[in-house]
């Protein structure tokens, strides 16, 4: 791609705290989210090799998937979540393989059947340029026949057109240890022109009186892709077939999906 | 195209009617057609709104449109101001005329009727290779506004009220929009109904047409693979950068 589209965009980076820093609070908020660990699994279970995670965080997919007995390894870009990852790791007896390092420029020392980047680990590309980078090195490190599995959001028009500065309440979910109710709020603002969403993350740790005991905030910055965007990423990024899908079902994109189930197969 | 068989293509008079009032783009594709550095082609160039005062600038430019008898329309106009114009019926996904363009115009939203990635590739290689070295395409569409896709899906709205420009009667134009987000296409049911002087409806006519929307990320990477170079893509006619998503994409791609 041209210069324009490559360059930007990792520079805007905000100066506020990412989500990734604290990895405590990471697992607070998303280690009780399960709805995809079935499909990662069963995709892990039926690759003919290997698998590698991209973005695997603290570990929430790929402890499962080990667990289960996959050949798993794993890349991210925090040392914070991946010193967390190991941890959780060691008291379950797993030595996981976890590399750090950048989804667009990675090297790992052994090619995948399979490389997945789960829950929006996709949308941290901001710029087309970045988002080629990410899928040339994604398909370097597959073995022939292998695939990339994404899972990603595609905002409908609804969401769309939600007003920008409007607080949203995510998620409600229980503490992991006290069972006390955690909320997180997102204020999101939109570029729709470059399909970039700014987010303002709140969580609220609340006690059993429903005060608030806590407040942490952080910033998000993320990317969405189209259906038909995402397909010329695939060609240029030399993919050489694909089928995208509106959910885990596998069922085609529809017009009130909001993500996008990605397959990408190297040949 | 087939979805232009019931499309308001095939009577030019009805679309005179709706459009030939539409001039705020003209001064832009006159402008860049005398700005080029030799033959100007115009694809879509349907009745010559544009082509016809493009030729009366002294511009020497050519036309292509998919509906002949849009092109016998231009002729017989042309006819009437002593123009001779050189226009050629052709599919802008497929098309071959005898000479290359140092300019390549598609006002007016016509690559919008590229309803698939595929199509789109077609029309962008095809112009490309009709240009001269060092020549450009320009065309506009629009950005999807997303407050309007979100709203009034099937319902109609009154989308122009002007004068017939022969009776300077009142007419109305109703569009009920119906989108189809995954694949970015919005077809539009379209009534247009022409009024009498007491205000009564006395004649109606409906036509459709669909149109495919394309995302700024989205007409980079067409461009990128459809072999384009270099390319810039402003917000509007006056050169602002594009910005909102209500702007219109104006799109200028250089072949090499």
């Amino acid at each position: 791609m041209k210069e324009t589209a490559e360059g930007r965009a990792a520079g805007a980076v905000a100066a506020a705290p990412s989500p990734y820093g604290d990895a405590e609070l990471y697992d607070l908020v998303l280690g009780g989210y399960r709805d995809d660990l079935d499909f990662w699994l069963s995709a892990a279970r039926s690759a003919r090799g290997a698998a590698l995670e991209i973005g695997c965080g603290t570990g929430r997919v790929l402890l499962h998937c080990l667990q289960a007995g996959v050949d798993m390894d794993g890349l991210d870009l925090h040392p914070s979540m991946l010193e967390r990852l190991k941890r959780k790791a060691a008291e379950l007896g797993l030595k996981p393989r976890v590399l750090l390092g950048d989804m667009r420029d990675f090297t790992m020392p052994r090619r995948y059947a399979l490389v997945l980047i789960p829950c929006n680990g996709f949308v941290h590309n901001l710029t087309t340029g970045d988002q080629l980078k990410t899928l040339r090195v994604c398909r370097e490190h597959l073995e022939p026949g292998g695939a990339l599995v994404l899972h990603t959001f595609n905002p409908s028009f609804a969401e769309m057109a939600r007003p920008d500065g409007e607080r949203v309440l995510e998620l409600e979910a229980p503490h992991p240890v006290t069972g006390l109710p955690i909320r997180l709020y997102d204020t999101r603002r939109k570029d729709r022109v470059n399909q970039l969403q700014f987010s303002v993350n709140e969580v609220e740790e609340l006690d059993a009186q429903g005060n608030v005991l806590r407040v942490r905030r952080n910033e998000t910055t993320m990317r969405w892709v189209y259906q038909a965007e995402m397909e010329l990423l695939l060609e240029v990024a030399g993919f050489a077939r694909w089928r995208i899908a509106g959910d885990f079902d596998g069922r085609p994109l529809g017009r009130d999906d909001n993500a996008m189930v990605v397959t990408a197969w190297r040949e | 195209m087939d979805a232009l068989e019931k499309s308001h293509y095939v009577t030019p008079d009805l679309y005179d009617l709706v459009y030939s009032g539409y001039v705020e783009d003209l001064d832009f594709y006159v402008a860049a057609a005398k700005a080029a550095r030799g033959a100007v082609l115009e694809l879509g160039c349907g009745t010559g709104r544009v082509l016809l005062p493009t030729l009366q600038a002294g511009v020497d430019i050519d036309g292509v449109d998919v509906r002949p008898e849009m092109l016998e329309a231009l002729k017989r106009k042309a006819a009437a101001l002593g123009l001779k114009p050189r226009v050629y019926p052709g599919d802008m996904r497929d098309f071959t005329t005898p000479r290359r363009y140092a300019l390549i115009t598609i006002p007016f939203r016509a690559f919008m009727h590229n309803l698939t990635t595929e199509d789109q590739l077609k029309t962008l290689r095809v112009i490309r290779e009709h240009l001269d070295s060092g020549g450009a395409l320009v065309f506009n569409v629009f950005h999807p506004s997303f407050d309007r896709l979100a709203q009034g899906e099937g319902e109609p709205y009154l989308e122009k009220e002007f004068r017939h420009p022969g009776t300077g009667l009142p007419v109305r134009m109703f569009v009920t929009p119906h989108r189809d987000r995954v694949n970015q296409l919005l077809r539009c049911e379209t009534e247009v109904q022409e009024l009498d002087g007491a205000g009564r409806v006395a004649a109606t006519h409906r036509y459709e047409f669909t149109l495919r929307w394309t995302y700024k990320a989205e007409m980079e990477l067409l461009l990128h693979v459809a072999g384009w170079p270099r390319w810039r893509i402003l917000g509007g006619f006056d050169g602002r950068t594009l910005e909102k998503d209500t702007d219109e994409m104006v799109v200028t791609a250089w072949k090499d």
